[in-house]
């Protein structure tokens, strides 16, 4: 193809395409849904491998599509798992908090392994250019940096914990590899401290407008009850209207904080991730197009009573796909896959029963 | 498939990234040979057990799988193979098609909202009898206890109050044959909860010193509260509340699937709302037990409605209020409606 006559060592670089469309998507989405309901929850698993496919496959570094090859049984097994562990979770801390308790340790244990499998399963099942990924990462490193880090980043008031957050990035991307080649990151501290701070003085910055806010409809209400309005009315109506404030504040702070902070890290992140002689990538998220993104999408789907999470889902893609660059070396051209080694493509000898991502969504 | 078709496409090799203009050719007897475009040599074939379709996924090309690993992608990402299996061709077609669309648009809330409000309360009372005694009773200790260390003070009324309600404790559980030995009446005073009871799953039966001040000179209103706290355990509700909220929560995990941080606070707050909306259920249903049990001891359902005024009254003002928007953030049914549903009888 057009590929070899490229100069060797120049790499391609572009934007990440996004081709997928919300009219489109949402007849996968709602007849998905109606089957899902119909087979009480069973083709969920179909439904989540062709929501995949859909979304993979419309996503292309380099004129070439990501492929999601999960198999719809593997999927349906994990959830029955999950399906069991959470029931039991849920019915024994109604039924007794202690037991609950008493549960969690051996929970907190558990999820290390739960994080490892979901990563695994994921990755393999994510493909582009016909080569897998793959995540190498074992069970005692994310106890070490899911469990250990964070609850010793509690006796330390929170304050170790954005570096916790910086271990557990590194942790993560570093085991990442892709045709034999493995993710370098080489991420700051500083980066994180910085995006955490941002997002915590916006909180406490709305946190003030709250406070303002409330008093001035306190005040408004004072002088209504004051002007003789029947009372109660106007009491009622002002809880009312102060709690429907609180609650839109609410949302706003969550999507104001989680933007400064998903868009600071992203971006950092990609800016010191590489796949040595293969791939550099580069995000240009902007906090408040992205907030907006959050809330509307938010705001979008409230009005439509869900209706309009397939556009939303659609919209936040082609945004996250257009922010990011990716510059691609023609070694990609070459790359094998180390990772597939079984001489059946079609998967059809049996998974072993864990191999699956134990997850309910 | 009379003659040979031919697809543009690329192909690569099994676990390679390296990638050909190809062109696949597949025979009428399903032999497929693949050959490069630019040299024209064969790249690979393969007779039809060798080799799949993928799925066929709206706006996307459907990629032909070897067994051996290697894939061809057509060029034209709205090409379908005639050989396409009938599954996937269905699933593509309902996705696209406006008219499936539309039905799916309109049966999905309605079977959700069925699901929600029929299917899952006759699964948790089915349910509910599944659940050991034992289990039960560990669990009203276990909040009773709680309680009583945090919220529950010792009661201050005067002993002839305190000997008014159990005697009629002690006449509805004598008359209505209920099981003394499950059921206890506990007196306490308590700030948190004001004037209230409350019903625990192993029988427990807690009235606060506010409330039976607030109703001493009206007796058969008493009677009515106790009545309606039996009606909760009689009804099981404490369990059957847990079964539901947990049957809802899987419905809308399973079914909307990954909530992505946003959804997940707005999956939440409906989690609360539906929970909310069991809550009244069963609150309607021991209200309905309570006036029903007055008949029964042949006093008056007005009886019911007078304890309801009370502390309609007592609670004042934010009592009175109730919007719409506060009736569906509320565990309770509208005090009035509860009033006029005694009334009526």
């Amino acid at each position: 193809m057009e590929n070899n006559q490229q100069t060797m060592a120049q790499p391609r670089v572009d934007k990440v395409a996004f081709s997928g469309k919300a009219g489109e998507f949402f007849g996968i989405w709602i007849v998905n849904l109606l089957l899902s309901i119909v087979t009480l929850g069973i083709y969920s698993a179909w439904a989540k491998v062709r929501t995949n496919q859909y979304f993979y496959g419309h996503t292309r570094i380099d004129n070439q599509p990501f492929r999601y090859l999960a198999n719809p049984i593997q999927i349906l097994k994990g959830r029955i798992i999950a399906v069991i562990i959470f029931a039991l979770f849920f019915a024994l801390s109604s039924l007794s908090p202690q037991a609950a308790l008493l549960l969690a340790l051996p929970f907190m244990l558990l999820s290390p392994w739960l994080i490892v499998q979901s990563m695994k399963f994921n990755l393999r099942m994510t493909s582009y250019r016909n080569v897998r990924f793959a995540f190498h990462g074992e069970y005692l490193g994310a106890l070490k940096y899911f469990v250990l880090l964070p609850v010793l980043a509690v006796f330390t008031l929170y304050l170790a914990m954005p570096w916790a957050l910086k271990k557990m990035d590194q942790y993560l991307v570093s085991n990442i590899s892709f045709g034999g080649k493995t993710l370098q990151i080489n991420t700051d501290t500083s980066s994180y401290y910085i995006a955490a701070l941002v997002a915590f003085a916006s909180i406490m910055g709305l946190a003030i407008v709250i406070g303002i806010a409330v008093a001035i409809i306190g005040f408004i209400g004072a002088v209504m009850v004051g002007d003789g309005i029947d009372s109660t009315a106007g009491r009622g109506a002002i809880a009312a209207l102060i709690s429907v404030v609180m609650f839109a504040l609410y949302f706003v702070g969550f999507a104001l904080s989680g933007a400064i902070y998903q868009c600071m890290i992203r971006n950092h992140l990609f800016e010191r991730t590489e796949l040595p002689g293969v791939a550099k990538f580069k995000s240009e998220m902007q906090v408040i197009p992205y907030a907006w993104l959050i809330l509307s999408n938010l705001l979008a789907i409230i009005v439509t009573v869900g209706l309009a999470y397939p556009w939303t889902k659609i919209r936040k893609a082609a945004y996250l796909a257009g922010v990011t660059t990716v510059a691609v070396y023609p070694a990609i051209d070459s790359l094998v896959d180390e990772v597939q080694q079984d001489s059946n493509a079609f998967g059809e000898e049996a998974a072993g029963l864990f191999d699956v991502d134990v997850s309910l969504a | 498939m009379h003659s040979t078709i031919f697809v543009q496409g690329q192909f690569q090799h099994a676990g390679s990234s390296t990638l050909y203009a190809a062109v696949a050719e597949l025979s009428p007897q399903g032999m497929l040979h693949i050959r490069c475009t630019d040299n024209n040599t064969q790249l690979a074939q393969a007779c039809p057990p060798d080799y799949r379709f993928g799925s066929a996924v709206p706006g996307l090309a459907v990629e032909l799988r070897l067994r051996d690993g290697a894939v061809f992608v057509p060029s034209d990402s709205h090409y379908r193979w005639p050989r396409l299996s009938k599954r996937s061709a269905l699933a593509e077609r309902l996705e696209s098609h406006k008219l499936s669309v539309v039905a799916a648009l309109l049966l999905s809330p309605l079977l959700l909202w069925w699901i929600m409000v029929d299917l899952m309360p006759m699964l948790a009372s089915a349910a509910v009898p599944l659940v050991p005694d034992s289990v039960k009773q560990q669990m009203g200790r276990q909040t009773f206890y709680s309680l009583q260390k945090t919220t529950l003070e010792p009661t201050e009324l005067p002993a002839e109050q305190q000997a008014m309600v159990r005697y009629h404790w002690q006449m509805a559980l004598n008359q209505l044959s209920l099981e003394q030995r499950q059921y206890q009446l506990h007196l306490f005073k308590s700030d948190f909860f004001g004037a209230n009871a409350f019903a625990l799953p192993d029988g427990t039966v807690v009235i606060t010193d506010q409330l039976v001040s607030l109703l001493k000179d009206q007796p058969d209103a008493i009677l009515a509260v106790l009545l309606h706290e039996i009606g909760h355990v009689e009804g099981q509700h404490s369990v059957r509340l847990i079964a539901q909220s947990l049957g809802a929560t899987l419905v809308i995990g399973i079914v909307f699937g990954n909530p992505e941080g946003v959804a997940d606070l707005l999956l939440g707050s409906g989690a609360v709302l539906l929970q909310n909306a069991f809550s009244r259920d069963m609150e309607r249903e021991a209200d309905q037990f309570a006036i029903a049990k007055l008949a029964a001891l042949g006093k008056s359902p007005q009886a019911f409605a007078d304890a309801m005024s009370a502390l309609l009254a007592s609670h004042g003002d934010d009592g009175e209020q109730s919007s719409a928007l506060l009736k569906y953030l509320s565990t309770h049914p509208d005090t009035r409606e509860r009033i006029e549903q005694a009334t009526a009888n």
